[in-house]
């Protein structure tokens, strides 16, 4: 409360100046007094006391200003009537200040050209500046929509060295019993679900959770209640449902009596008991799943059970406590529990993160890296104003000297160049919030789908509009004061005996300003083509299978319905069938989990033969389950031994295939096949053949060690389909959802995508930043060319004399054309030097987001400079070219 | 511009009246002023610094009310606090107001336009 208290009076006594002077001078102290005296009176009815109080407090001003404007202005009146003497001089700050403004209207309007050129590159910038902000204050700065959202954290299992990973849920029993640091633990597990009963099956998402994690996030409800802790217990578990608002209008049709009627979701048939409220926010769901259910109903076989790391946590501190203290509290609980079950809970411990961390962390980077370079962008677009202004303050310089001599003092005059400028921001900045509402449009088409958050609540809101105004006023300030710096330094005398060629003393800064510039767009110049090496480098990694002409898709089979291996293997196979007898399909198979998909698990492997290790100390493996001819239909190309066949099933001799990884870092020197391994607690499986390598989770992933079990020995409920066609894809989705509800018609499939797309998906990220940053490096480019080219065509305009001397001396065109583009060569050269040194710092500052190519890559950096160099050349060339083909007749008369 | 003849004031503005009853018992500082209004008119006539000291700017000019001069005051009292008093020809202006309402009433009264009797 207590910053509010003094930034809310701090405003008051501000405002205060809106008062015309006498009166704010004998009465200004009381009346904040006054003010201040109410605001700690209303501060002990609560919050809404206190902001009818203050929002009574400023209309009260308001008034009290405006009556007493009125009064002074009816006084003056009629005093200017009693004495007919014309007064122009001001009297207060509000009079001067209104005065500078209707200069500073008049000034600009004098010049349209220029005040139209300034203000539209104000606008770009601010305007790009605003809408990058309204992403980053969605994404980084809004507090989480949870009640003291810095008190919500997010715990995750430890193994050994391995971090981030699920919460075993006996654990979480545990510590919700033993904990001294939260509030309440809550646990979560999400997984689509099948929503059977309608016209065709449904695919919801859903939210298996227990009563404690809807308390820990304080689950607003529209009707009905949440769950009791009785139905979320393994022991007592009820077959009970929560809809989420969204669902309910799109599914329900927003029907009431929805309450306490059943459905049946995975072959269970729940109860629904509540509808939570509009956008109920869910940790690590973005936007809120379909259907909440206990998490007793989750659906893995052991997906519950102690060893077995299959849901997340999520907790509400107690007030006061440091996320410290509570990751010390759970690690001595785990300390007592590994004690107590060594067999699973050897090495493990727990860790704690504060949820808005936990979802931003890997976004932040890019952001920051986009709003830096969108920063830059806006400085250099100042840097040129400002040199346009000392441009102008040049010519104007018989126009200040008038003034002065008139005498207005330097500050004045000083202060009425700010104003002007702060003028010229400001009409920038409003036609910027214009760009930024069409830009934040287009950025959230273009990232949104790239962002941990409910993209939706990107908006212009009031902190955006609050940055764009600030950074509007900062950059009239910034581009303002060297021109009212200049202005309040200049003599007097200087200035009327100069006459109109002054203003070489303004030659040093705007070379400054040029050279500012230069630096920056070589580094944002450099910064685009790093990230542009790093996603060709990404582009070009082989994913070690053939993308083109791939079909994939998800479903996961119902487990009340298909509860033995038997049942799901037998769907499986007769699926596989179904879907090779489709006219146009080459081959086709099952596998758990399909690259690129997200999916994907990993076990320690142990080696027959070998001493045993530790599990947390064992290499671990990325186990897929497949079908026959999964290696086919991916083109991934079997090195030695044989392929999975029909005949590896449930009573057969357990198989596996290994990659070339595997196999070479297991068996370096002789054949793998007819070893045995151990792929977590599974059974004993034989090497069968070795197959290439391929990518599984990201491209840039460090090449996976992998293996590859039979589906038909080890069938788990969930599978993904990939289906090689002949021609598009996408053409046969229709065909390969119809062959598998020829199996099982209440079954829905999901995810229909083509291997294309996930592969093209995978590079959506950095492309988007690259084509950001690219834009605004080049953006940057031309307005600094436009810069050095402004600064060089006036100083030949002041040189012209001197020029059209050295001509008539006998200099002839291409000495002169050299000695100007010399003159801008110096120039360039500095700013690609200290351009250089701001490159190396922009790259470490983009290592994280670089993939193939080093931070300070030669090749890129030369690259950027030849261009920068270039283009700058080119801009001194044109000045250059003028200033030969001066008339030395004309330029001599023209004194 | 020191008014001699009280009864030009007339009619007072609420805020004005309320400002001149709130000094009849004696010196008081701004705020002190809208709290004894706001409680003795439970809260009905409640206003802000800008409209208070706008009617004291203005009651100061008709010397209505006058500074009192500074003296030493409780400890808890703000220094750059300064207290407002009734002049004497406040007190007529304000007399002078209280007959006029007063004949007000007692027309209303006349006209059973008023039944509460307690009125003085």
């Amino acid at each position: 409360m207590k910053p509010r208290r003094s930034l809310v009076e701090r405003a008051y006594h501000a405002s205060l100046s809106l008062y015309p002077r006498p009166f704010r001078d004998r009465f200004g102290e009381e009346m904040h007094d006054f003010a201040r005296l109410r605001i700690n009176a209303a501060r002990r009815g609560g919050t809404a006391a206190w902001t009818r109080e203050t929002i009574a407090l400023f209309a009260d001003l308001v008034n009290g200003a405006s009556m007493q404007w009125l009064t002074t202005l009816r006084e003056r009146r009629r005093e200017a009537r009693a004495q007919p003497v014309i007064d122009a001089l001001p009297r207060d700050n509000m009079d001067i200040i209104s005065q500078d403004l209707r200069f500073a209207l008049r000034a600009l309007a004098r010049r349209p050209a220029f005040a139209i050129v300034a203000a539209l590159t104000l606008a770009l910038g601010i305007g790009a500046n605003t809408a990058i902000f309204s992403v980053v204050n969605a994404v980084l700065i809004r507090p989480l929509p949870y009640d003291h959202p810095d008190r919500v954290v997010i715990i995750w299992g430890t193994q050994g060295t391995q971090g981030n990973q699920g919460v075993v849920y006996a654990d979480y029993v545990d510590w919700r019993q033993q904990n001294r640091s939260f509030e309440d633990i809550g646990a979560i597990r999400g997984q689509s679900v099948n929503l059977t009963g309608g016209t065709t099956p449904d695919r919801l998402t859903g939210a298996f959770v227990s009563a404690s994690l809807l308390r820990v996030i304080n689950t607003k409800m529209s009707r009905g209640r949440v769950f009791t802790e009785a139905e979320t217990e393994l022991a007592t578990k009820a077959p009970v449902a929560i809809v989420s608002y969204e669902s309910w209008v799109a599914r329900f049709g927003s029907d009431p009596a929805i309450l306490g009627r059943n459905v049946v979701i995975n072959g269970t048939t729940f109860t629904v008991v509540g509808i939570a409220a509009p956008k109920t926010p869910v940790p690590l769901f973005a936007p809120t799943p379909d259907v909440f259910m206990p998490i007793g109903y989750y659906p893995n076989a052991h997906g519950l059970e102690r060893g077995t790391r299959g849901i997340s946590a999520v907790g509400r501190l107690k007030p006061g406590v440091t996320i410290e203290a509570a990751q010390r509290d759970l690690r001595a609980i785990e300390r007592r529990l590994a004690d107590a079950y060594p067999t699973t809970n050897a090495g493990t411990s727990a860790e704690v993160f504060s949820l808005k961390e936990y979802g931003v962390g890997p976004t932040r980077t890019r952001l920051y890296v986009i709003l830096a370079a969108v920063a830059v962008v806006l400085l250099i677009a100042c840097a040129n104003v400002a040199n346009l202004q000392l441009a102008r303050g040049a010519s104007r310089a018989r126009e200040m000297s008038i003034r002065a001599a008139l005498g207005a003092g330097r500050g004045r005059i000083a202060q009425q160049l700010l104003t002007e400028n702060v003028v010229l921001s400001l009409v920038g900045g409003v036609a910027g919030l214009a760009f930024a509402f069409g830009m934040t449009k287009g950025l959230v088409t273009l990232i949104g789908p790239q962002l941990p958050i409910d993209q939706t609540t990107i908006a212009v809101d009031g902190p955006v509009l609050l940055f764009a105004l600030v950074v509007s006023l900062a950059t009239g300030i910034l581009f303002g004061l060297p021109p009212a710096w200049k202005a309040s330094r200049t003599d007097l005398t200087d200035m009327l005996r100069s006459r109109l060629t002054g203003g070489f003393g303004h030659l040093a800064t705007r070379n400054t300003l040029v050279v500012v510039q230069l630096a920056l767009s070589l580094a944002l110049l450099a910064s685009a083509g790093l990230l542009t090496r790093s996603l060709i480098a990404l582009e070009h990694v082989d994913p070690g299978f053939d993308g083109d002409n791939l079909l994939t898709a998800q479903f996961r089979l119902p487990a009340a319905k298909y509860d033995s291996p038997e049942k799901i293997w037998s769907m499986f196979e007769r699926t596989v069938t179904e879907l090779r007898a489709i006219p146009g399909v080459q081959s086709a198979a099952l596998v758990r989990a399909s690259p690129l998909s997200g999916n994907g698990e990993s076990y320690p492997v142990t080696i027959d033969g070998r001493a045993p290790v530790a599990a947390s100390e064992a290499p671990s493996v990325q186990v897929n389950s497949i079908t026959t001819e999964y290696f086919t239909a991916m083109h991934i190309p079997l090195l030695a031994g044989r392929d999975i066949a029909g005949t590896d099933r449930k009573g057969a001799l357990p198989a596996v295939v290994v990659n070339k990884s595997l196999a070479d870092k297991t068996w370096p020197n002789e054949s793998p096949i007819g070893k045995r391994i151990k792929l977590g607690d599974d059974e004993w499986r034989t090497v069968i053949g070795v197959v290439g390598d391929a990518r599984h989770f990201r491209l840039d992933e460090p090449q996976l060690l992998q293996a590859y079990v039979p589906h038909a020995q080890r069938p788990q409920i969930f599978t993904s389909i990939v289906v090689r066609t002949k021609g598009n894809p996408l053409d046969f989705v229709k065909a390969a959802r119809e062959a598998i509800w020829r199996v099982d018609r209440d079954q829905p499939i999901w995810r229909f995508r083509s291997m294309q797309q996930d592969l093209d998906a995978v590079v959506t990220a950095p492309k988007t930043t690259m084509w950001l940053i690219g834009l605004f490096s080049v953006v940057a480019l031309l307005v600094a060319a436009v810069g050095i080219y402004g600064v060089l065509s006036y100083t030949m305009t002041q040189r012209t004399q001197e020029v059209g001397i050295r001509i008539a001396l006998g200099a002839d065109a291409r000495q002169v054309t050299r000695m100007v583009i010399l003159e801008g060569s110096r120039l360039i050269g500095v700013a690609v030097l200290i351009g250089l040194l701001a490159s190396l710092g922009a790259a470490r500052l983009l290592r994280n987001q670089l993939y193939g190519v080093e931070p300070h890559d030669l090749v890129t950096f030369g690259a950027v400079t030849v261009v920068l160099a270039g283009v700058a050349l080119l801009a001194c060339y044109l000045p250059a070219r003028r200033a030969s083909r001066v008339d030395p007749m004309v330029a001599l008369r023209s004194e | 511009m020191v008014q001699t003849d009280p009864s030009s004031q007339l009619p007072l503005t609420a805020v004005v009246l309320h400002i001149l009853l709130a000094l009849a018992d004696g010196e008081r500082h701004g705020y002190a002023i809208a709290q004894e209004i706001e409680g003795t008119t439970d809260g009905q006539v409640r206003m802000g610094p800008g409209t208070l000291y706008g009617s004291i700017q203005r009651m100061l000019g008709a010397s209505l009310i006058e500074e009192a001069p500074q003296r030493r005051r409780a400890a808890d009292d703000d220094e750059r606090r300064r207290y407002y008093r009734m002049t004497s020809f406040g007190r007529r202006v304000l007399e002078l107001e209280l007959q006029r309402l007063a004949q007000v009433v007692r027309v209303a009264r006349q006209k059973r336009l008023v039944r509460d009797p307690g009125v003085a």
